[in-house]
């Protein structure tokens, strides 16, 4: 299973920690960010973030008429936490409500289909498997090479390498320089020896 | 839950063993009977509101505290912080030091990754060493002057905390998070290491592992979040009593 990527905006710390609540009963995989409020623009936070589910009052929303259903090429539906107060002609650009008013079980039910869906639209997403780029990059970072020397070796620019790198530690979980050549080591990516002549660079 | 001071200290230790650690630094012994919190701490001497500050962040980490931190005297904390320190150094590294040391001679696994990780742990120690002797070294006596400089009034080190012409700042800037590391470290072992014969040998190691980088986490918690904060209050109470 994909692990989601949850966007939650809204003000009320309580309803939020609710959210969280029933999330977290799910047992599904996913990783969440959360605002209080939109302080800069909705499509710059959407771009950052890059969310596959955005769950938000409508309140905060108000401002916008049209909600962008994709970022970046990946598909990101928008769940209203909406109570009564909610007009229809707001709650109806969403691609699905939850009533905080709701009981436990059917929020629950709600919520177990959104995921569901969300999942399957994000099913072309990429794995935890590396690219071949990502891995002759990790290969010079446990090396010891720095950004700019993987840039001139590969012939792609320093901001690239970065992306590269900060791909490769999400995919594998490894943070740290010294964790890479490890695990390059065990996976027989290099060498032992290979690592001798690039005298020991140490992290950073 | 809250760790409040009409508790029992023993039902505390049920609630997190963990706590176990803390508690050591603190001097207090078990035997704790049906001692509360509050009356163990007496018998030991120990300030109670710092006691519950620690405890509880320790405890939870999203704990908020709600009372003021800064009410603490800086020598107080760096008391404890420094014992943390001493643990790290001559209990916990040393103990997953032998712990590796163990798998090398006992487990019939391709020795090379053993070593690899040996290496790597090895690095580590002298990564964490240097870290604890900088804030040991530098940033605790740079506090502790500064708190006995407000204490005397006097005008005497006063000169010399402005020519040593370091502040709170630079350590604020580069205190480095010693964490990640041993995140790998465990990562690596759970997830890359070849499978084991006998997985239940690096059973022992990661619970060290584990419990080490938490107790990392809380100890730089209370650097950024409390130590920091109260030498920056005595630096602008320094500034403000020369500028007079
Ligand atoms: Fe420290
Ligand atoms: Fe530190």
């Amino acid at each position: 299973m994909k692990q989601l990527r949850i966007l939650l905006i809204e003000e009320s710390f309580i309803v939020r920690e609710g959210v969280k609540t029933l999330l977290s009963l799910l047992g599904r995989p996913y990783s969440m960010e959360e605002c209080e409020a939109l302080s800069m623009g909705l499509s710059r936070l959407l771009s950052r973030i890059e969310p596959n589910i955005v769950i938000v009052n409508p309140i905060l929303l108000k401002d916008y008429s049209v909600y962008p259903r994709k970022i970046n090429n990946k598909a990101v539906f928008f769940v209203g936490l909406c109570d009564d107060s909610v007009d229809k002609q707001l709650s109806g650009r969403f691609d699905f409500v939850l009533s905080i008013k709701d009981d436990k079980v059917s929020l629950l039910q709600q919520l177990e289909k959104i995921l569901e869906k969300a999942n399957f639209g994000s099913n072309h997403q990429e794995s935890n498997t590396l690219s071949e780029r990502e891995t002759s990059v990790l290969k010079c970072v446990a090396l010891g090479l720095t950004n700019n020397e993987i840039g001139e070796k590969l012939f792609i620019s320093t901001h690239t390498v970065m992306t590269h790198r900060k791909n490769i530690t999400r995919k594998l979980g490894i943070k740290t320089v010294s964790g890479l050549t490890v695990y390059a080591i065990l996976n027989k990516l290099i060498k032992v020896e290979e690592l001798q002549i690039t005298v020991n660079k140490e992290d950073e | 839950m809250r760790i409040q001071k009409d508790l029992k200290m023993a039902d505390v230790i049920h609630m997190n063993h963990h706590l176990l650690h803390v508690i050591n630094r603190f001097g207090i012994q078990l035997g704790f009977g049906d001692n509360t919190v509050e009356e163990v701490c007496r018998n030991y001497n120990v300030n109670l509101d710092f006691f519950l500050e620690i405890v509880n962040t320790y405890h939870d980490p999203t704990y908020f505290p709600l009372g003021d931190l800064q009410k603490f005297p800086a020598s107080m904390l760096i008391r404890y912080l420094q014992k943390t320190h001493q643990f790290y150094l001559e209990v916990k590294i040393p103990e997953i030091e032998v712990a590796i040391q163990n798998l090398i001679d006992n487990v019939a696994f391709e020795a090379d990754h053993l070593h690899l990780l040996k290496d790597f742990f090895n690095n580590y120690k002298n990564e964490l060493t240097d870290h604890i002797n900088k804030e040991e070294q530098r940033v605790y006596p740079y506090a502790l002057a500064l708190e006995h400089q407000l204490a005397n009034e006097g005008h005497l080190l006063e000169e010399g905390l402005v020519k040593a012409n370091y502040s709170i700042h630079d350590y604020e800037e580069d205190h480095d998070d010693v964490e990640s590391k041993l995140f790998d470290l465990k990562n690596i072992i759970i997830k890359y290491l070849p499978s084991p014969l006998e997985s239940v040998r690096f059973n022992s190691i990661l619970h060290e592992l584990f419990e080490l980088e938490k107790d990392l986490n809380n100890h730089g918690h209370i650097e950024d979040l409390i130590l920091i904060p109260i030498v920056e209050r005595m630096e602008s109470e320094v500034a403000h009593r020369i500028a007079k």
